[in-house]
C-alpha cells in the first residue's frame, strides 16, 4: 500500500507543503518513512533523530495535528487510526521552526532554568555518602523522572498557544513536581514559588499534554499536584489559589457557586472592581443578577459527603 | 470520543480568539543555541567539551567547580539526545549497600576477566576505586535511584559480575543520568554550544588553537578558541549502520578529529556484538529474553546452540552466542535476506503472562518493529554492534589527557583501557562518570596552569578551508556519482560481512581495498542540499567521512591482531595468543599521506596474570 505524506516544509523563510509517496512496509515507523524520503527521494528534507527507540526525545513531530514520537509511531497504525492513506506531518506546535521539522529548543531550556531545576539536598546528606530515601518516597516522584524532553506535551498546549510569556511548558511542570515530591530536597518551597510566579494557576486544564505524552507521565496531573502542594506549603496567597479556595468554600457550604462573589474572593475588591464593565454586560443580558440570594442546593448533605469522601481518598492516595 | 472532540474544539476556539494560530511558530528564531560571545569571537574557553552525553556533561560539571574558569559543552544535537540515554542496566560501583561482601578487588577482577585480559590493570584499579564514590555523588546531584528498605540506593547484579553493584533507575539508568547531569549544567549556568557540528581540532605544531565547528542553524563556520578540549563524542557503532543498537549520532566524529591531530586510535578492532538485535533494525532485545527462557532456532527448526555451547545453550556469553548465530546465517540456516538475515528467537514456551510481566519492552519492540507477537510466534533476530571498546588513547588515566597536550578524552570515544576486549554490563556508565570527572578536573587544572598558546588566524584559515569543502560538496550535481547513503550502504556491507562478528586475513584485506575504493567515491559523492540552514545532508556527509576513517582503523587493527580475544574473532587465528598479543593496537594516521599504521603497546599487568576465560 502506498501512503502519501504531506510534509510542511520551511527552508530559509520559504514555507510550503510537499507531498511524498512511500510504500508501506511492516514495522515502518514515521521516522523510517522520513529517512527513506531523505535518502531516496529528497535529500533536502530535514528533521532530527538519534536513538530511534523512544528514549532520546529528538524526533517528535506532529502528525495530523497530534504530537507523536516519529521513531515509535507506526505508519500503518496512523493509517488505521485516521482511516486514510494521506497523512500530514508538521513540526511540533508552540516551538519556533528552524527548518522543515526541526524546532528551536533554546527558549525551552531557559524556561527550565526558572524553576531551579536541581535537588537541594537536605543538610544531613553529603556528596561523600549520598542521600537516604525510602522506597515509598522514591515512588512519589519516580514517574516524573521519566520525562525525555521530546516536547510532545507542549505541542498542542492551548495555554501556550494563547500566550507563552506567562506560563511554562507542561514538561517544566513535570520537572518541578519531580523536585517538589523528592524527599531529598530541603526546600520544595523554592521550586513551588518559582512555578507559581511562572504561571502555575494559568493552566487551561485542557489535558492535551496528558493525552500527548508518549511516556504516559500525565503533565496535567503534575500541575494539579503542584497546586495542591502550594496549599500545604502556605503558598496560597494568589488569585489562582484563592479562586480554587472560593469554589471549595461555596461547594462545601451551599453546594452551588456564588458567581457574583467568586471573582471578588479570587481577585480582591480592587481588581474585581476593574471588571465592573463585564459585570454590567452580564447583568444586561441576564446572566447575573446582583439581587439574587445565593441559593443552597437541596442536596447539600450529599454534596458534603462527596467532598468528604474525595478528601479522604486523596489522603489515602498519599 | 464525541465529548472529547467538542471539548477540545471549544478550547481551541477560545485560544484561537487570542492569537492567529500557526503563524506564531514561523517567527524568526533567536539563535541562542550559541552564546553571543562565541559568535563574536570574544571568548577563549578554558575547557571546551565536545559531546553532551554522560561523559561530556560530567566533565563540564567537574571543570566548572572552579568558578574562575570558562567552560562550555558543544554538541551536534541538543544536550539530551546522546547514546548515554539509551543505557538500560545501571552503573557499577562498589558501595556494599546491597551486598556488604562486595569488594573493590572483586570489581577489578571481574572487569579484567570480562575484558579477556586486555584491560590495563592499573587503570581498572583506579576506575573501580572511584566508581562507588561517583555513585554517591550522583545521589547528591539528584539522580532518581531505585531504593531499598534502609533508604540507600539499591544495587543489582549484572552479567559477568560476582556481586550486585549496579545502581539504576528502573530500566532507564542512562536516561536518568543524562537528565540529572543536564539539570545540574543548567543550574550551574554552563555554556552550551548546541547544534554545532565539530569538524576538526585545530593545531599549529603542538599548540592547540581550538576547534572548528559548523553552526547547523546558519551554516556559519566558527573557530572556537580553547586552552584545553575534552573529546567526549561517544562510540562508532554506526559503521555497521542498521546492525547496531547505537543511535544515528554514534559516528566517531571525535575519534577522527583526534586521530587527525596525532592521537592514536587504541584497539579499534574491539567492538562488542550483542547477539540479539532485531533483524529489522538492530534495536536491542534485552539479555533477559534468554534468561527468561527464550530459545534460539534456525531455519530448520533446530535449537542450534547445542552445537556451540551444549551445556549453557542460550545462556552462554554474549560473544559465543553472537558467533553461533552468525555461523548459522553464514551457512545458510538463517531466515531473511542480506543485512537483515537472522535466526528466530522463540518465546512461545514462556507463559504469556510472564512475558507481559517481565519482558514488556521486548514484547513492545518486537510487536512494533517486526510486527511479531512474541507470545504467538518467534521473532527474527541477529547480532548487533553494541559498544566500542576501542577509542582515542588516554595517555594518563589520572588526568584524562591524551598524548597531545591540552587534548583530553573521556567516555566511549576514549580507550583507557578499562574494558579491554569486552565490556561488562553497567561498566560503561560508571566509566563515563569516573573518567568524565577525571578528565574535567585534569583539563581544568591544565587550563589554570597554562595560558592560551593558540593562533586565532589559524582558526580563521581552517574555517575558510571548510567553507570551500561545504560549497564544493553541497553544490555538486548528480552525474553518475553515488549519493551519501549509497556509499554508506556499501560501507556497511563491507564492514558487516568482512570485518564484523568474524574476521580473517583474506576478507580483511579485501575490506581494506573496498574501503579505499569507497574513499575515492566519497571524494565526489552527491550531497544534494546546498542550503546554509540546518543542512543535515551535509552533516551526514561529514559523518560518513568519519565513519569511513573509523572503518579503515577497525580493519587495520583487526588485520594486525592475529588472534581471537573478546569481541575480536579471527577465523584463521581462533585462539587467544598471550605471547604475542597481550598488547594494545595503536592505529596512527599519517598527517601527510593519510595512511594508517599500527604500533603496539604492552598491556599493563599488576596482579592478575592472564588465565583462560571461563564462566
Amino acid at each position: 500500500m502506498d501512503v502519501k505524506l504531506r510534509i510542511h516544509r520551511f527552508v530559509e523563510g520559504k514555507k510550503w507543503e510537499q507531498n511524498y509517496i512511500v510504500t508501506l512496509k511492516t514495522g515502518m515507523t514515521v521516522l523510517e518513512a522520513l529517512i527513506e524520503i531523505k535518502e531516496k527521494q529528497d535529500p533536502t528534507l530535514s528533521f532530527t533523530c538519534s536513538c530511534r527507540s523512544s528514549i532520546c526525545g529528538a524526533c517528535a513531530v506532529r502528525v495530523n495535528g497530534n504530537a507523536e514520537l516519529a521513531c515509535e509511531m507506526l505508519v500503518e497504525n496512523l493509517v488505521k487510526r485516521y482511516d486514510t492513506t494521506e497523512l500530514t506531518i508538521e513540526p511540533l506546535g508552540n516551538f519556533k521552526v528552524i527548518r522543515d521539522l526541526i524546532v528551536d529548543w533554546d527558549p525551552k531550556y531557559a524556561r527550565i532554568k526558572k524553576i531551579k531545576p536541581v535537588v537541594q539536598p537536605k543538610d544531613e546528606f553529603s556528596k561523600e555518602t549520598g542521600c537516604k530515601q525510602s522506597p515509598e518516597d522514591f515512588n512519589k516522584y519516580k514517574k516524573y523522572a521519566g520525562c525525555i524532553l521530546c516536547g510532545s506535551c507542549v505541542s498542542e498546549c492551548n495555554k501556550n498557544t494563547l500566550n507563552q510569556g506567562d506560563f511554562l511548558d507542561p514538561f517544566v511542570f513535570v520537572k518541578a513536581e519531580k523536585l517538589v515530591a523528592d524527599s531529598r530536597d530541603k526546600s520544595p518551597e523554592e521550586h513551588l514559588k518559582a512555578v507559581v510566579d511562572a504561571g502555575l494557576w494559568r493552566c487551561f486544564n485542557c489535558q492535551e499534554c496528558t493525552a500527548k505524552c508518549p511516556k504516559g507521565l500525565d503533565p496535567a496531573g503534575a500541575i494539579e499536584k503542584l497546586k495542591e502542594a502550594t496549599f500545604k506549603k502556605g503558598l496560597d496567597d494568589n488569585v489562582g489559589a484563592r479562586h480554587a479556595k472560593a469554589i471549595y468554600d461555596d461547594i462545601s457550604e451551599s453546594g452551588t457557586l456564588d458567581e457574583s462573589k467568586l471573582n471578588i474572593k479570587s481577585e480582591g475588591f480592587l481588581m474585581a472592581g476593574l471588571r465592573a464593565p463585564m459585570a454590567l454586560r452580564l447583568m444586561r443580558v441576564g446572566k447575573m443578577n446582583p439581587l439574587d440570594t445565593h441559593k443552597v442546593n437541596p442536596e447539600i448533605e450529599t454534596i458534603r459527603k462527596i467532598v468528604k469522601n474525595a478528601e479522604a481518598a486523596a489522603k489515602e492516595a498519599e | 470520543m464525541a465529548m472529547e472532540i467538542s471539548r477540545r474544539t471549544f478550547i481551541k476556539g477560545a485560544a484561537a480568539a487570542g492569537v492567529v494560530l500557526a503563524a506564531g511558530t514561523y517567527f524568526a528564531w533567536d539563535g541562542k543555541n550559541i552564546p553571543e560571545k562565541v559568535k563574536t569571537g570574544d571568548v577563549t574557553y578554558d575547557v571546551l567539551v565536545i559531546g553532551s552525553g554522560g561523559a561530556g556533561m560530567r566533565a563540564a560539571l567537574a571543570a566548572a567547580e572552579r568558578k574562575e574558569l570558562k567552560v562550555a559543552v558543544m554538541t551536534k544535537l541538543v544536550p539530551t539526545r546522546s547514546a548515554s540515554t539509551m543505557a538500560q542496566g545501571g552503573m557499577n560501583g562498589v558501595t556494599g549497600v546491597s551486598d556488604p561482601t562486595d569488594t573493590v578487588e572483586s570489581h577489578v577482577f571481574d572487569t579484567i576477566k570480562g575484558g579477556d585480559y586486555l584491560c590495563d590493570q592499573d587503570a581498572v584499579e583506579y576506575f573501580a576505586e572511584r566508581a562507588g564514590q561517583n555513585i554517591y555523588e550522583m545521589d547528591y546531584m539528584g539522580y532518581p535511584y531505585n531504593r531499598q528498605k534502609d533508604g540507600a540506593f539499591h544495587q543489582r547484579k549484572m552479567g559477568g559480575h560476582s556481586h550486585p553493584r549496579a545502581s539504576y533507575f528502573e530500566d532507564r539508568a542512562g536516561h536518568a543520568m543524562v537528565h540529572t547531569l543536564f539539570e545540574q549544567c543548567l543550574e550551574n549556568d554552563i555554556d552550551f554550544i548546541s547544534e554545532c557540528q565539530m569538524l576538526e581540532i585545530s593545531m599549529d605544531g603542538d599548540k592547540l588553537n581550538g576547534v572548528i565547528a559548523m553552526d547547523m542553524r546558519t551554516g556559519n563556520l566558527m573557530g572556537v578558541p580553547a586552552k584545553s578540549i575534552i573529546i567526549a563524542t561517544g562510540g562508532y557503532g554506526r559503521v555497521y549502520w542498521v546492525r547496531t543498537s547505537n543511535p544515528y549520532s554514534s559516528t566517531g566524529d571525535g575519534i577522527v578529529a583526534g586521530m587527525n591531530v596525532g592521537i592514536p586510535f587504541k584497539d579499534p578492532e574491539m567492538v562488542q556484538f550483542h547477539p540479539t538485535g532485531l533483524s529489522a533494525n538492530g534495536v536491542l532485545l534485552s539479555e533477559s529474553s534468554r534468561a527468561e527462557g527464550a530459545l534460539l532456532i534456525n531455519k530448520n527448526g533446530e535449537r542450534f546452540m547445542s552445537k556451540y555451547a551444549p551445556e549453557r545453550m542460550e545462556l552462554a556469553t554474549r560473544d559465543i552466542v553472537a558467533r553461533a548465530i552468525a555461523t548459522e546465517i553464514e551457512q545458510g540456516r538463517g531466515v531473511g535476506e542480506g543485512i537483515h538475515a537472522g535466526v528466530y528467537m522463540d518465546f512461545t514456551k514462556i507463559p504469556a503472562e510472564r512475558i507481559h510481566e517481565r519482558l514488556g519492552q521486548v514484547y513492545d519492540l518486537s510487536r512494533r518493529f517486526a510486527g511479531v507477537d512474541i507470545t504467538k510466534e518467534p521473532v527474527p533476530i541477529a547480532p548487533t554492534c553494541h559498544y566500542s571498546m576501542g577509542g582515542l588513547e588516554m595517555a594518563d588515566f589520572h588526568t584524562g589527557e591524551s598524548r597531545v597536550k591540552g587534548v583530553y578524552v573521556a567516555g566511549e570515544c576514549s580507550c583507557v583501557s578499562v574494558h579491554g576486549a569486552n565490556r561488562l554490563g553497567a561498566n560503561s556508565l560508571s566509566e563515563v562518570l569516573v573518567f568524565g570527572h577525571t578528565a574535567g578536573d585534569g583539563a581544568a587544572e591544565f587550563a589554570k596552569a597554562n595560558s592560551y598558546v593558540g593562533n586565532q588566524d589559524s582558526l580563521a584559515k581552517a574555517c575558510e578551508k571548510w567553507k570551500e569543502t561545504f560549497d564544493k560538496a553541497t553544490t555538486r550535481g548528480r552525474e553518475g556519482n553515488k549519493s551519501v547513503p549509497e556509499i554508506r550502504d556499501a560501507m556497511i556491507n563491507t564492514m558487516w560481512y568482512k570485518a564484523g562478528v568474524f574476521r580473517d586475513e583474506a576478507q580483511l584485506t579485501q575490506a581494506s581495498a573496498e574501503l579505499d575504493a569507497l574513499d575515492k567515491e566519497y571524494e565526489h559523492c552527491y550531497v544534494g542540499d546546498n542550503s546554509h540552514v540546518y543542512n543535515t545532508a551535509f552533516e551526514q556527509y561529514v559523518e560518513l567521512g568519519n565513519l569511513l576513517q573509523i572503518s579503515h582503523a577497525i580493519v587495520q587493527g583487526a588485520l594486525a591482531r592475529k588472534e581471537s580475544r573478546g569481541g575480536h574473532s579471527r577465523r584463521d587465528f581462533p585462539k587467544r595468543d598471550d605471547v604475542n598479543f597481550l598488547k594494545h593496537t595503536l592505529i596512527f594516521k599519517d598527517k601527510e599521506t593519510g595512511k594508517y599504521r599500527a604500533e603496539y603497546k604492552d598491556v599493563v599487568i599488576t596482579k592478575y596474570q592472564p588465565k583462560e576465560r571461563k564462566y
